[in-house]
């Protein structure tokens, strides 16, 4: 029998039970969509913070903290003044102290937001997150600027994203700390002006610029938060290829007798990667169980075919069909069941990623995480999904090869019914 | 002549569960080119089983099936079916393919056989006008009545120009004034056409249209008479 009437055989068969074979195509379709919209998501996901890290980080920085090893607290703490130190390493062309607080900006008309305080040096900061610490305006951030001198994030200058303005360039700001040092706890404030208002960076960062911080000179912040300890010092590097990275690091790390930790974005950059990918992956797994269902009704579905067919397969076989072609037959009817239902799935389970993604994107999602935090601090992450060359094709082949295995037996037994038992048969 | 089908001391026992069922107890049989058969005999006495061991569709328990000469029991299955398509089947019940029409119905074998489609498609055509079916060769079996269907399916079983052609009861399942027609197409394929036909049937007055017929009782054939020269 030539291919082609095997698969307008097939055909013919499937069309006799419309309904049946919809119900099973739909069993393939819901697999392969559940399959495909939680790998494109995750693998959207992954890219959307992928790419909000990489512009909050630089990859040629490294982050310096106090603390040897994972949360013990030694008593150790980097001073301001570290950078000097750390700027005489090769390989480092700027190092830059950073000093964070939580406390609150309150406008001309009295009404306060939370924010985190940070103090930097602008032109050090400006050199390291060229690409992200960037007036919204254009205009140039003041290399020495004045002790006054407020920068606010886009999310402190307007909130509600709609361009109502909590302040603007050249408003007079109140910036207030609770120094929870002191007692009784004491509220310290001085007057500022914001000099800029940046652009929006969006998702997180790593010690560069956030859209819920405001920004204050380093010195300012020395004397205003009475310390010369400082949090983080970021490290810019001469370049961002693996050992330079590491052997600065390591410099760095014994320069303190390992009482910081070094991180470097890449690093981290990599692991939040390959969490996401192990994520998708175990999630995918999970949905791959409902396609084994759908796979154990194309098979219930071809051996009541079978038994339907029986007598058909005993002419069939009696007008000289062989063994063989029997099989193709019911394994071709598996394959256009499969086949379909794993090209409408992958349609499916692409468009539910994007229905889900576009349900989070307005409230659920962001919401969770807009507020600022020390180090990290995010806004929303906007996700779009993502189908790879290699999951459309997965999937397809995927939702065929599991129609085909469960296929496998029932076409078996078709092809081994003895033709005088099958034309008896009633 | 030469013979086309023979069948020496042909045996074949059933299991019916666990009951062995002797179905044929040795028959021996020999049927000439061109020759109009009938295997006459009340039901149960083995004329179907005979049929199917002659038509390549079962193996006997012991025997021989020659056919032109070839001993078929010592066939394997590949080359089994493909001597199946030399062979035409006709049916009591019929047994069209009830989702395809008539002339789909006709082109099986031969797409089976490996046909190109216009080749077939134009030999249906040919057949199903044969059999006097040219009007109908667009309906469905459900669509046709029981005279016609198995037109139809005599058609079919002449589509891939058997060597020979093997009927198990065809009017049984027929009214008398369809299964009269029936019997006088076969006789005319006999004669013009010069197909050799071995014919199943218990309807002695059927039997004595055809040449030879030969009576069978119990798994073994008790009796043979010439009908016509």
């Amino acid at each position: 029998m030539k291919p082609t009437d095997v698969w307008s055989y097939a055909l013919s068969a499937i069309k006799l039970r419309k309904l049946r074979a919809a119900l099973t195509t739909l069993g393939v379709v819901i697999g392969i969509a559940a399959i495909v919209a939680l790998l494109s998501i995750t693998q959207g996901l992954q890219t959307a913070i992928a790419t909000q890290l990489q512009r909050g980080f630089a990859t040629d920085a490294l982050i310096v903290t106090a603390g040897g090893g994972l949360g013990a607290d030694t008593g150790f703490s980097l001073l301001v003044n570290d950078t000097e130190t750390i700027s005489q390493v090769g390989n480092v062309t700027t190092a830059l102290a950073i000093i964070q607080r939580v406390g609150y900006i309150k406008n001309a008309e009295g009404k306060a937001r939370r924010v985190t305080i940070v103090g930097v040096d602008f032109k050090a900061y400006k050199a390291i997150y060229g690409s992200t610490f960037i007036a919204e305006d254009g205009a140039d951030i003041p290399s020495k600027p004045e002790n006054t001198a407020v920068i606010v994030g886009k999310r402190v200058s307007d909130p509600w994203g709609n361009g109502t303005r909590f302040c603007s360039k050249s408003d007079t700001v109140e910036v207030i700390w609770t120094n929870t040092t002191a007692r009784p706890l004491r509220n310290e404030s001085y007057t500022g002006m914001v000099v800029a208002v940046l652009q929006e960076v969006g998702g997180f960062s790593l010690g560069g610029p956030s859209d819920t911080s405001i920004y204050i000179p380093i010195t300012q912040a020395q004397s205003f938060f009475r310390t010369d300890k400082c949090e983080i010092i970021i490290v810019k590097l001469k370049s961002d290829d693996k050992a330079t990275i590491e052997s600065t690091a390591k410099t760095i790390r014994s320069l303190f007798g390992g009482q910081v930790a070094v991180t470097s974005a890449a690093a981290v950059l990599s692991i939040i990667s390959s969490v996401f990918s192990t994520m998708g992956l175990f999630l995918a797994g999970i949905a791959a169980i409902s396609l084994l269902v759908a796979g154990i009704g194309i098979m219930n579905i071809m051996i009541v075919s079978l038994m339907e067919r029986t007598r058909e397969i005993g002419i069939l076989k009696a007008l000289g069909m062989k063994n063989r072609t029997v099989l193709l037959i019911f394994l071709t009817e598996a394959a256009i069941i499969g086949l379909m239902g794993a090209i409408i799935g992958v349609g499916t389970g692409y468009g539910l990623a994007e229905l889900v993604v576009r349900i989070f994107a307005n409230g659920g999602f962001g919401g969770g995480l807009r507020q600022g935090g020390q180090v990290a601090a995010a806004n929303v992450v906007r996700i779009t999904p993502v189908l790879t060359p290699t999951v459309f094709l997965g999937a397809i082949a995927f939702g065929l090869v599991v129609s085909l295995i469960f296929a496998l037996y029932p076409a078996w037994r078709a092809s081994r019914l003895k033709p005088v038992e099958a034309l008896r048969y009633e | 002549m030469t013979a086309v089908v023979e069948a020496v001391n042909l045996r074949k026992v059933y299991m019916l569960g666990k009951v062995p069922v002797e179905a044929l107890r040795g028959v021996n049989l020999k049927v000439e080119e061109g020759e109009f058969l009938s295997v006459l005999g009340p039901s149960g006495s083995g004329k179907s089983t005979l049929l199917n061991l002659i038509g390549a569709l079962d193996r006997p328990t012991s025997g021989k099936v020659l056919i032109d000469g070839a001993d078929i029991s010592t066939f394997n299955e590949d080359r089994l079916t493909d001597l199946r398509r030399k062979i035409g089947f006709v049916f009591q019940f019929f047994n069209l393919i009830p989702r395809f029409t008539a002339l789909e119905n006709v082109e099986l074998p031969m797409a089976i056989a490996g046909l190109g489609k216009e080749e077939r498609r134009k030999r249906a055509v040919k057949l199903l006008e044969t059999v006097g079916l040219a009007d109908r060769i667009n309906h469905k079996p459900a669509e046709l009545s029981g005279g016609e269907q198995q037109r139809v399916a005599i058609a079919r079983a002449l589509a891939n120009d058997p060597r020979f052609l093997l009927m198990d009861e065809p009017t049984g399942n027929i009214d008398s004034k369809n299964a009269s027609e029936i019997i006088e197409l076969v006789e005319r394929l006999n004669e013009e056409k010069g197909v050799t036909i071995i014919m199943v049937t218990h309807d002695q007055r059927l039997a004595k249209e055809t040449h030879r017929t030969v009576h069978m009782l119990d798994g073994l054939i008790v009796d043979e008479r010439v009908n016509k020269p």
